[in-house]
């Protein structure tokens, strides 16, 4: 009887054993919402119109030149990966709406880079991913809230937050320029105060602080700040704003031959879209930037060879520039995110082999990646450089060098992180 | 030298709202139509500009190229869209709010046009001479001979206005058209034809405005770009502190917008750019409800 | 009247009992776009109110939600208010932002009134940068909980939004008809209608103009909140100067006297970026277009609206119901 009955459980395990095995083995079988045997459709909200727009609004040609570049090569274990984007204008409600289209209409896999912090936010208060197990790849602000895997466990951050960039750029400043006099151009919002709190962390005082409303920054607008900037006699000025308060700036600037010791935020720093809007290069000339994706006309280094090659060609006519890397960045981490999950991959799988494998993936950033299952904080750091007579940021005396933080209150290190070895022709492996 | 600076860029500034502010007058004046499309009409015309510029070469050519463009289409969307929607919803409660629409529809459909036809180029237009700064005693001034021109420009442009507005009858033909036109048909006045010409004079005024408010920027063009929807927002304000009626009034709100809003930013704080317009409208029209130069009667219409 | 307003009563539980219906028909997507249908049905009747039947423009209603979003959500977090509270507290807020401007604008006729509303619609929202109890550009968290357990486990945050907002709508409603059949609405028809006769028939313009815009401030800064439920979230640019706009032109698609019409104007506007959206990637070409197509597409029909349609389908059709029956005798 009990021998029976061991039996009997014995090989039911066994069959419930082969079964599941099977279930496994059998391709593309209980498809992921999102996944079918030939395709993955991904989605993506940022603005695509509207003053919000501008520089943005290259990034799903960058993201959809990669997957197209992509699926030309084989895809995703066969299946071609699809990107559905739909412009929000830069407003929350219209996020919202839009997110929810993606999910419940158009049943995206997960969502690609949404832009901008009260759009992620609100997004996740109100389509709630995280309930749904929607994974949001990638945000595309420096919020660092957004790495914090319990309040927000189904997204995953990628750009190094504010506040550590105002920590290196404070290091820098106290490393390089004790005793001068330091002026800061910031938005008069929390990508503004963001960067207070990390220059505050550093102990960097200011002589003077020069806050603009999003929105306002045009040439009136930079003539006064141009203004304030002289009569506190400020020797290194900081521009953390976005590109185009940047561009307003250095223009002005030029016209006014006010030329102190500039130095430029990565969120407004991108040397391509500064220049295409008409700077001077001259004026950018010995600024200092920072970034962590090498610089975009480094056709030396082998992910900007590509991503440019593939770009100009999918976006005749179009400059490859910061937006357009990062843009293609993302894709590409997605794509290797895809393919580690599997030749079944599901929402579940997918954010589990972020949380387990992520900080590994290969990708153009010069820094490391601090995915791990308590934390989804992307990118760590930034490299530092000059901007050379032409106007193009190049690292300080030739080569890379990065230094790493958190969001808190941890030190500014010196980073020894050797970026892997580009996989094959920028597929994932 | 703060003082002055700020000063400077106040005058400059003021004075291109002051340009966007005559044409929305213009357009109120002859035909009672608060006109937000205003901007959207010159982001058009300084798109005509600038295939001027990259044609022929010269700023100076497509200046007035610009302002040609802008005057046909300016009357062309008279002819076709104001004239309708006077015949369809002059009466009743949506007469207050049907030309709003109707514009900012008009608004909408130039900025999707033109972000088909040039949106992701790099357009940039060149200003005709030198944006930067005069120098006194080693001090770089917030004045360039550009910056100089446009104010030349303003005044030029009102008194020709003016001029014109009082040797001959266009004044008042465009009064008496948008007050009370069947008396003014009956005194043999061309009543359409008097609201078209305030129309293509208002695309012309709004077609300098453009050109300068590109150049005294940094001289690059988008739909998208600030500089034009400051643009349609400060024309406004400035003409209704004005008093709507007055192209001096217009003038004179341009002006007073441009510095009070530079003095706020330097003196006050620099975040205040878009409550600061708002704090000075109130004070304006609580001191008088019908805009500085505005007549009491016009409040009345 | 008696008789009416039993009828009436009877009207918008019937009106109740079928949105409860619906909300178990229809998938997710289209419970929580009802819930943006019902939200905007109140704000576009608090336009309706004003401009309509009080002859005043205003472009800065989206302003007023926004004062009513920060006052809910100041009140849920701070002062941890039940939500029933919150929103009236939303109401009451605005309200009295709505007095004050009223009381400006009271002086103040067309453009000019325009103009004010219009910069108070770009200035206020960047005030919330001010101050950090306001939370900044990211915003405030506006979490009305979720839907009680008795409701059932299956029962969705969404329904939950929904059935808050079309209890609001349809109260709003039938707050508002009341309105303007009693005194104050007949009132304003009055000065709506001439300034100079109701002056001279005794009627307190100043102090009417001003009741008509605190009300429909306050229903403004209700619908402000129910907006901020729906996206979890109180920023300044969930309250753009295109939201000013999109009310207007809400109200003028649902005919600018008709109350009743508000649900069109409503529907339209939740539908026709969707519709827009789908039109454009048919028949677009290059992204640019496509980009582009949607707004291009709503601002056209914007115009022919005005020059078509200018009082709104509803009155339209009684227009021509009415031109036949003339013609008939």
């Amino acid at each position: 009887m009990k021998a029976m009955n061991r039996r009997k459980l014995l090989s039911v395990s066994a069959v419930l054993a082969v079964a599941s095995l099977a279930a496994t083995a059998v391709p593309a079988q209980a498809a992921e919402v999102g996944v079918t045997s030939s395709s993955i459709k991904l989605g993506m909200t940022l603005p695509m119109t509207g003053t919000a727009s501008l520089g943005y609004n290259k990034i799903p040609g960058a993201a959809k030149a990669y997957f197209d570049y992509l699926n030309a090569n084989g895809g995703i274990y066969g299946r071609k990966v699809t990107l559905v984007v739909k412009d929000d204008r830069y407003v929350p409600t219209e996020a919202v709406a839009k997110t929810n289209e993606l999910i419940l209409k158009d049943k995206v896999m997960a969502l690609l880079a949404p832009l901008g912090t009260a759009n992620v936010k609100a997004v996740a208060a109100s389509v709630n991913p995280a309930r749904r197990g929607v994974p949001v790849l990638f945000v595309n602000t420096g919020f660092s809230g957004f790495a914090d895997a319990k309040k927000y466990p189904t997204t995953y951050a990628v750009l190094p937050s504010y506040i550590m960039e105002a920590k290196i750029m404070g290091q820098y400043i106290k490393d390089n320029f004790a005793g001068k006099k330091v002026g800061l151009l910031y938005q008069d919002d929390d990508f503004g105060s963001d960067a207070l709190a990390g220059f505050k962390t550093a102990g960097v005082n200011f002589a003077v602080k020069v806050p603009y409303a999003s929105g306002s920054q045009g040439a009136a607008a930079a003539a006064g700040w141009i203004t304030k900037f002289k009569a506190a006699e400020a020797d290194v000025v900081i521009l953390f704003g976005v590109s185009s308060a940047t561009s307003a700036m250095l223009g002005v600037a030029a016209q006014l031959k006010y030329a102190p010791q500039w130095m430029l935020g990565s969120v407004g720093g991108d040397a391509t879209t500064i220049k295409l809007t008409g700077v001077p290069a001259g004026v950018l000339y010995n600024a200092i930037g920072f970034s962590p994706v090498p610089a975009t006309t480094d056709m030396k280094d082998e992910y900007v060879k590509l991503f440019s090659d593939i770009y100009t060609k999918a976006v005749p006519g179009s400059t490859f520039d910061l937006n357009v890397l990062l843009g293609m960045n993302s894709a590409f981490m997605a794509a290797q995110a895809l393919k580690a999950a599997g030749p079944n991959p599901t929402r579940k799988s997918l954010m589990a082999v972020i949380d387990s494998k992520g900080s590994t993936f290969a990708n153009s950033a010069l820094v490391p990646l601090g995915y791990s299952k308590t934390s989804h904080v992307g990118l760590t750091g930034y490299w530092v450089g000059k901007y050379s007579p032409t106007g193009d940021l190049s690292p300080l005396g030739g080569t890379y060098v990065t230094y790493t933080t958190d969001s808190g209150a941890g030190a500014v290190v010196k980073s020894t992180y050797v970026r892997p070895a580009m996989p094959a022709k920028g597929l994932p492996n | 030298m703060d003082f002055l600076n700020t000063f400077l860029i106040g005058i400059t500034a003021g004075a291109i709202y002051a340009l966007m502010a005559i044409s929305m007058v213009l357009v109120w004046r002859s035909t009672r139509v608060v006109n937000f499309a205003q901007a959207g009409m010159a982001l058009l015309s300084t798109y005509f500009g600038f295939e001027a510029v990259s044609k022929l070469g010269s700023f100076w050519i497509a200046l007035p190229v610009a302002m040609v463009g802008g005057a046909l289409f300016a009357a062309l969307v008279e002819m076709i869209l104001i004239r309708l929607l006077v015949k369809h919803s002059s009466t009743g409660p949506i007469a207050g709010v049907a030309p709003i629409i109707a514009t900012l529809g008009l608004l909408g459909v130039i900025r999707a046009t033109a972000a088909m036809i040039w949106g992701g180029q790099d357009v940039r237009i060149v200003g005709p001479v030198s944006n930067d700064g005069y120098s006194i005693n080693g001090t770089t001034l917030v004045f360039s001979p550009l910056k100089l021109l446009i104010l030349v420009t303003v005044l030029v442009l009102m008194l020709i206005l003016s001029l014109v507005f009082q040797k001959t009858n266009i004044g008042l033909a465009l009064r008496a058209s948008a007050y009370a036109p069947e008396i003014a048909k009956l005194s043999g006045i061309k009543v359409d034809w008097v609201r078209t010409l305030g129309w293509a004079l208002a695309g012309a005024a709004g077609a300098v405005a453009g050109m300068f408010q590109t150049v005294n920027g940094n001289g690059t063009l988008s739909p998208d770009s600030i500089e034009f929807s400051l643009l349609l927002v400060s024309g406004f304000i400035a003409a209704v502190i004005g008093g709507l009626d007055s192209l001096i009034g217009a003038v004179i709100g341009g002006l007073v917008l441009g510095l009070m809003i530079s003095f706020v930013l330097m003196y006050v704080s620099s975040g205040l750019f878009f409550i600061a317009p708002f704090v000075i409208l109130l004070t304006v029209l609580f001191v008088r409800p019908q805009g500085i130069f505005g007549a009491k009667a016009a409040r009345r219409a | 009247m008696h008789k009416k307003q039993t009828r009436d009563i009877l009207l918008f539980i019937l009106g109740g009992v079928v949105l409860y219906f619906l909300s178990g028909m229809v998938d997710e997507l289209r419970v929580y776009q009802g819930a943006s249908i019902a939200v905007y049905v109140i704000a576009i009747s608090s336009i309706i109110l004003l401009t309509g039947y009080s002859g005043q423009v205003s472009l800065g209603h989206g302003a007023l939600m926004a004062v009513g979003a920060y006052a809910a959500a100041v009140a849920r977090i701070e002062l941890h208010v039940p939500i029933i509270l919150c929103f009236a507290i939303a109401v009451l807020a605005a309200a009295i932002g709505g007095a004050l401007l009223g009381a400006a604008a009271a002086r103040l006729s067309g453009p000019y009134l325009a103009g004010t509303t219009l910069a108070l619609a770009i200035g206020l929202p960047s005030l919330a940068n001010q101050f950090s109890l306001l939370g900044g550009e990211q915003g405030l968290l506006f979490d009305v909980g979720f839907p009680p357990l008795s409701l059932g486990a299956d029962f969705t945050q969404y329904k939950w939004f929904f059935w808050i907002a079309a209890l609001a709508a349809l109260i709003s409603m039938w707050v508002i008809k009341n309105i303007l059949s009693s005194r104050y609405g007949r009132t304003w028809r009055a000065i709506r209608g001439n300034e100079v006769a109701a002056q001279l028939s005794g009627i307190n313009i100043a102090r009417s103009k001003i009741l008509a815009f605190t009300i429909s401030a306050g229903i403004a800064g209700l619908a402000g909140a129910l907006l901020s439920m729906t996206i979890g979230t109180v920023s300044p640019s969930a309250f753009p100067l295109a939201l000013s706009f999109s009310l207007l032109t809400g109200a003028v698609l649902s005919g600018i006297t008709t109350l009743g019409g508000a649900m069109i104007g409503a529907v339209v506007l939740v539908a026709i970026p969707e519709v827009a959206d789908a039109v454009a990637n048919r028949i677009g070409s290059s992204e640019r277009v496509t980009t582009n197509l949607p707004g291009l597409l709503v601002s056209a029909l914007l115009i022919l609206t005005v020059l078509f349609v200018p009082n709104g389908p509803v009155e339209q059709h009684r227009a021509r119901k009415a031109r036949k029956l003339t013609l008939k005798k």
